[in-house]
C-alpha cells in the first residue's frame, strides 16, 4: 500500500474514532430515553460513515458488520422499528462488536466474533417486519437497484475498492418498491448557483445545456430568489433549476457538468424516490466524508440565501425538496469549520509562546518599573499572555473523548459481575489539555472498575441495605482555577475501613499498632501492592490498579483524594492540572546547581534558627515548625551534589511542601534564586524519566534547570534510593 | 541506518578518541559543538554527563570514552561534542578531537573482528582511510573504526544492563 494511502487510511481511522464516540454519545442518549429523529439520525450517520469509508479501503469484515447494524439503524431511524429499550440494547451491543471490528482493521484487535450479533440484529430486523428485506440488503455486492448516494461520487477511493462494495445506503422500502418497478429511476439534480456564479464565469445556461445534452429535462425552475425588479443585479444569479437526468446516465458524467461552478453554490444530485414514498432522505452530504471540493456540503451549508423550495414537489418530493441542513432536526446546527493540525505543529507553537513567555519575565526582572512602562512592557505581555491562552485552547479538548470508553466498560462489567450500574455523567465539555486527556485514561479505566467491582454492592446486598438495585456511578469533571477535577462517585458500600486496616497489616504495608485516620486507612487503598479483593476477579484485585492510578496521576502533576461515608459510597476524585506545558516554580540551588521547585506544592519557607533543626536518627532530621516536628530531607544529600560535611541548617532555607504521600515535609535547600514561570521538557523525549525529576527547563541564560518533582523525593527512602543513588 | 548513495559510497565523519579513530555515519550527524559542562543528572549512569541545551532541546551528553568502557577522556580544548540522531532521539557524544569528514566506498568496509571493547556489537566494521595533506595525525593510511549509533542508544534497559 503506497505512502499516500496510509495516510488517507490514518485519517479514515481519526474518522472512525469520531464516527464512534458520535455514535456511541447518541446511542446513550437513546438508551436514556432520547429517542429524536436526529439523535437516531447521528447514529446512522456515523456508522454509515465507517461503513463507506471501510468499504474504500478493503476492510470487509468492517463493512459487512457497519452495513447490516445500518440496516437496523435505518428501520429505526424510518420509524419502521420502534427504538424501544430492547432494540436500543442491542444496538449498543453492537455498537461494542463494530468498535472491535474498527480496532481489528486497525490491527490492533483480533477480528471479532460477530455471528451471534448479526443474528440478534437480523431477528429484529424481522420482527420488525421486514422479513424478506435483511439477507438481500445484506449481499455485499453493488446494489443492483442504484439508490446510488454521491458518497460514491465524491469519495475519491472508491476505485481503489478491491471488494465492489459500494457505500450503498439501501432503504427497504425502496428496494421492495424497485423490485416491483423493476429498473433504476431517473435522476434528480437540483443546482443553485452561488449569488456570484455571473462573475466567476460560471455561466448556469451552460450548465443546463449539458445537462440537456445528456437527456436531462428542467423540470422546474426556482425563482423565489428573485428581487422586485428596481433591486435586480443584472450580475447576480436568482435562479435555482430542478432536472430530471435519464436513469441510464452515469452520475460522474452529472457531476462532471457542475466542475467550473462557482464556489458556495448548491448541487444535488440524487435519484428519485419511488412515487408514494415518504422516506426521508439519507442525508448524503453529512453522512459522507467532507468532500475536497465543491460541489459539496461544505459549499451548501455557506451558501448564501436559503435553499428554494421546488416547485413542483412531486414525485421527487422526497429527495429533492429537503436540504441537507432541513433534513432533520439533527442536521440543524451547521457543520462547525474546523481544520485538521498536525500535533508537532501545535506542541512546537506552544512551546515557542513558552519560550516567549519567559523571555518577558526575564525582560520584567531586569527593567525597572519605570522603564517597563517606557517600552509598554505591561502591554506586551498582556498580549503574549493572550497568545498563550488561545494556543493554550487550541490544545484543549473535551473531556468526553476520556469518559466516552466508560459506558462500554460499564456494560461489560455488568456482565461480568452481574452487578446494575448505572452511568451519569455530567462536564464533559469541560477542556483539558490532549496530553492530559490522553494520560488519564488508564487512571479512570481503574477508578470506574474499581467502584463497580468494590464500592457497588451486589443487587441482594442493595436491596437489604434499602437501596435500589441498580447501582450509580456518577462521573464528573469540573474547572476550578487552574485544576481540574475528575470525579468518579459510587453510591456504593463505602470503604470498609476495618477491612482495609486489617489488610495492610497483613501485607506489612502498615505496622499492627499504627494510629490511622479514616483519611488515612482510606489512602491504603492507593499503596502499592494492596488489595482486598477477596478472590482475584478478572477485573480489578491484582492488586495494582489503585496504585497505577496514584502513580499516574501524580506523573501529571496531580492528586488523587479519597472521601468515603460507611453505607453511602465512595468517591474518588482526580485533581490534574490544566497543562502539563507550563509550571510556576521556585528557582533554587543546590551546591550552586540550579533546580526549580514547583510551587503549587510549596507551603512556605524557613530560614531556621540554630536548633530548630534536629537529627531524629543518624540519617533523620525534623523541623521544629509551632510546636509540630515535620521530617527534612537535604537534597544536596538527595542527589549526592556537595561536600561530605555537612552545612549548618541557620546557613540554608527549609522549603515547606506539601506531598500526597508524606504530608507535610521540609526541603533543605541552599538559597532560593527566584521565582517564575518555566516551560517544561520532558527528558523522555530524546532520554528516559528520571525519578525525583519533573523534567527540564531552559533558564534565561540558556543553562538548564531541572525540575524537582515533589511526589518522587519524599517518597520513603526505599522507594527513592534506588532511582537516586548516583 | 547505513545510507549511502547509489554509488555504493557515503560520507562519514572521524574523529578520535584516545588513540583510536572511529567514524559515524555523516548522515546521522546533527552538529558538532563545542564542549560547554553540561547539566549533571541525578540517578544516571557515569557515562550519561549531563542534559543540555541544543536550540530549546534538553539533549544528554554521553561520554563516549566510558560508553565504550573505556577510562574517561580529559576535556581539553578540542574536545567536542558530535550530536547526532539515534532513532529519532538526540544525543551528544563527547569526543577528543573531529579530523575529517571523508567518502568511503561501502566495498571498503570490512567486517569487525574482536576489538578491545565491551560491546563489539558497536562496531559496524572496519575501513582504510587515507589521511589529507595537512590533516593532523600521522601521515598514510589510517584504520577507521566505524561505530553503530543504533548499537549505542542510550536506552533505559540498556542502562540497567550496564
Amino acid at each position: 500500500m503506497s505512502e499516500e494511502l496510509d495516510d488517507i487510511q490514518a485519517i479514515f481511522f481519526e474518522e472512525c474514532t469520531e464516527g464512534l464516540a458520535t455514535a456511541e454519545a447518541g446511542l446513550s442518549a437513546m438508551d436514556a430515553g432520547d429517542v429524536s429523529p436526529g439523535t437516531i439520525a447521528g447514529v446512522f450517520r456515523a456508522v454509515h460513515s465507517i461503513k463507506g469509508g471501510a468499504g474504500a479501503f478493503g476492510h470487509a469484515a468492517l463493512t459487512a458488520f457497519a452495513h447490516r447494524f445500518e440496516n437496523l439503524l435505518d428501520e429505526v431511524r424510518a420509524d419502521r422499528i420502534k427504538p424501544t429499550p430492547g432494540v436500543t440494547r442491542v444496538m449498543l451491543a453492537a455498537f461494542d462488536v463494530l468498535s472491535d471490528h474498527v480496532a481489528a482493521a486497525q490491527g490492533t484487535a483480533p477480528v471479532p466474533a460477530d455471528a451471534q450479533m448479526l443474528d440478534a440484529l437480523e431477528a429484529i430486523l424481522k420482527a420488525g417486519g421486514a422479513p424478506d428485506a435483511a439477507p438481500a440488503a445484506a449481499e455485499p455486492e453493488p446494489d443492483p437497484f442504484g439508490f446510488e448516494p454521491v458518497a460514491v461520487a465524491i469519495d475519491p477511493l472508491e476505485e481503489l475498492d478491491p471488494f465492489g462494495f459500494e457505500p450503498v445506503g439501501v432503504a427497504l422500502e425502496e428496494l421492495d418498491a424497485a423490485e416491483d418497478a423493476g429498473a433504476p429511476r431517473p435522476w434528480t439534480v437540483t443546482f443553485v448557483p452561488s449569488d456570484a456564479a455571473l462573475a466567476h464565469g460560471g455561466e448556469p445556461v451552460l450548465i443546463v445545456r449539458e445537462l440537456e445534452l445528456l437527456g436531462g429535462e428542467v423540470t422546474a425552475v426556482d425563482l423565489s430568489g428573485l428581487p422586485p425588479l428596481r433591486d435586480l443585479e443584472p450580475e447576480h444569479s436568482y435562479f435555482g433549476w430542478t432536472l430530471s437526468v435519464p436513469d441510464n446516465v452515469d452520475e460522474t458524467a452529472i457531476s462532471d457538468c457542475f466542475d467550473f461552478l462557482a464556489p458556495s453554490s448548491i448541487v444535488e444530485i440524487a435519484r428519485e424516490a419511488a412515487p408514494a414514498t415518504d422516506l426521508p432522505p439519507v442525508d448524503w452530504a453529512t453522512a459522507a466524508p467532507p468532500p475536497p471540493e465543491p460541489p459539496a456540503l461544505p459549499a451548501a451549508s455557506a451558501a448564501p440565501r436559503p435553499v428554494p423550495p421546488v416547485l413542483d414537489p412531486a414525485p421527487q418530493a422526497a429527495v429533492v425538496a429537503q436540504p441537507p441542513r432541513a433534513a432533520s432536526p439533527g442536521n440543524a446546527e451547521p457543520a462547525a469549520q474546523t481544520i485538521r493540525v498536525d500535533l508537532v505543529k501545535l506542541d512546537m507553537l506552544l512551546n515557542l509562546v513558552g519560550e516567549l513567555v519567559i523571555r518577558g519575565s526575564i525582560l520584567a526582572d531586569r527593567l525597572s518599573p519605570k522603564d517597563q512602562e517606557r517600552v509598554e512592557l505591561p502591554q506586551l505581555s498582556r498580549l503574549t499572555r493572550e497568545i498563550q491562552d488561545t494556543v493554550m485552547s487550541l490544545r484543549a479538548q473535551p473531556i468526553k473523548q476520556a469518559f466516552s470508553r466508560v459506558p462500554r466498560m460499564l456494560r461489560d462489567l455488568s456482565v461480568e459481575t452481574g452487578k446494575q450500574v448505572v452511568l451519569e455523567t455530567s462536564g464533559e465539555t469541560t477542556e483539558v489539555d490532549k496530553g492530559v486527556i490522553e494520560k488519564i485514561g488508564d487512571p479512570l479505566t481503574h477508578m470506574i472498575r474499581n467502584a463497580v467491582d468494590h464500592g457497588i454492592e451486589s443487587v441482594e446486598r442493595r436491596l437489604a441495605a434499602g437501596k435500589p438495585a441498580e447501582g450509580t456511578i456518577r462521573l464528573s469533571a469540573e474547572q476550578k482555577g487552574a485544576r481540574i477535577f475528575v470525579r468518579v462517585a459510587d453510591d456504593g458500600g463505602g470503604i470498609d475501613r476495618a477491612r482495609v486496616r486489617g489488610k495492610a497489616v497483613e501485607k506489612g504495608i502498615i505496622p499492627a499498632d499504627a494510629v490511622l485516620t479514616d483519611e488515612e486507612i482510606d489512602q491504603l487503598i492507593c499503596a502499592p501492592g494492596f488489595s482486598t479483593a477477596e478472590t482475584i476477579s478478572n477485573i480489578s484485585g491484582r492488586g495494582v490498579g489503585m496504585d497505577v492510578v496514584r502513580s499516574n496521576v501524580e506523573a501529571l502533576g496531580g492528586r488523587v483524594e479519597i472521601s468515603s461515608v460507611p453505607g453511602r459510597g465512595t468517591t474518588f476524585t482526580m485533581v490534574l492540572p490544566l497543562t502539563l506545558a507550563i509550571l510556576e516554580g521556585m528557582i533554587v540551588r543546590l551546591s550552586g546547581q540550579r533546580f526549580v521547585l514547583p510551587l503549587a506544592n510549596v507551603i512556605e519557607t524557613v530560614q531556621p534558627e540554630p536548633g530548630q533543626v534536629k537529627p531524629t536518627t543518624t540519617t533523620g532530621e525534623v523541623i521544629e515548625l509551632r510546636g509540630n516536628y515535620l521530617p527534612v530531607r537535604r537534597l544536596n544529600d538527595t542527589f549526592g551534589l556537595g561536600a561530605n560535611d555537612r552545612q549548618r541548617p541557620e546557613d540554608s532555607l527549609v522549603i515547606i511542601v506539601e506531598s500526597e504521600g508524606a504530608g507535610l515535609v521540609g526541603l533543605m535547600v541552599d538559597t532560593i534564586d527566584d521565582r517564575r514561570e518555566v516551560v517544561i521538557k520532558s527528558l523522555d523525549q530524546n532520554l528516559y524519566p528520571i525519578r525525583g525529576l519533573g523534567g527540564a527547563t531552559i533558564l534565561g541564560d540558556g543553562s538548564i534547570a531541572l525540575i524537582l518533582d515533589i511526589e518522587a523525593l519524599v517518597a520513603p527512602a526505599s522507594r527513592i534510593q534506588k532511582g537516586l543513588a548516583a | 541506518m547505513i545510507t549511502g548513495n547509489e554509488l555504493g559510497e557515503r560520507k562519514i565523519v572521524t574523529f578520535s578518541l584516545g588513540q583510536q579513530i572511529f567514524g559515524i555515519e555523516m548522515a546521522a550527524l546533527i552538529e558538532i559543538r563545542e564542549w560547554d559542562e553540561p547539566t549533571p543528572l541525578p540517578g544516571v549512569p557515569p557515562y550519561i554527563k549531563g542534559v543540555t541545551n541544543l536550540r530549546g532541546t534538553v539533549v544528554p551528553v554521553v561520554g563516549l570514552a566510558e560508553r565504550l568502557g573505556w577510562a574517561a577522556s580529559p576535556v581539553h580544548a578540542r574536545s567536542c561534542i558530535l550530536v547526532v540522531n539515534l532513532a529519532g532521539k538526540q544525543a551528544g557524544f563527547l569526543v577528543d578531537e573531529v579530523a575529517d569528514i571523508v567518502l568511503i566506498k561501502d566495498s571498503d568496509i570490512r567486517p569487525a573482528p574482536d576489538v578491545e571493547i565491551g560491546e563489539a556489537a558497536v562496531i559496524k566494521g572496519l575501513v582504510k582511510t587515507a589521511t589529507r595533506e595537512g590533516g593532523s595525525g600521522p601521515a598514510g593510511d589510517i584504520m577507521v573504526l566505524l561505530l553503530d549509533l543504533e548499537a549505542l542508544g542510550i536506552t533505559r534497559t540498556l542502562d540497567l544492563a550496564a
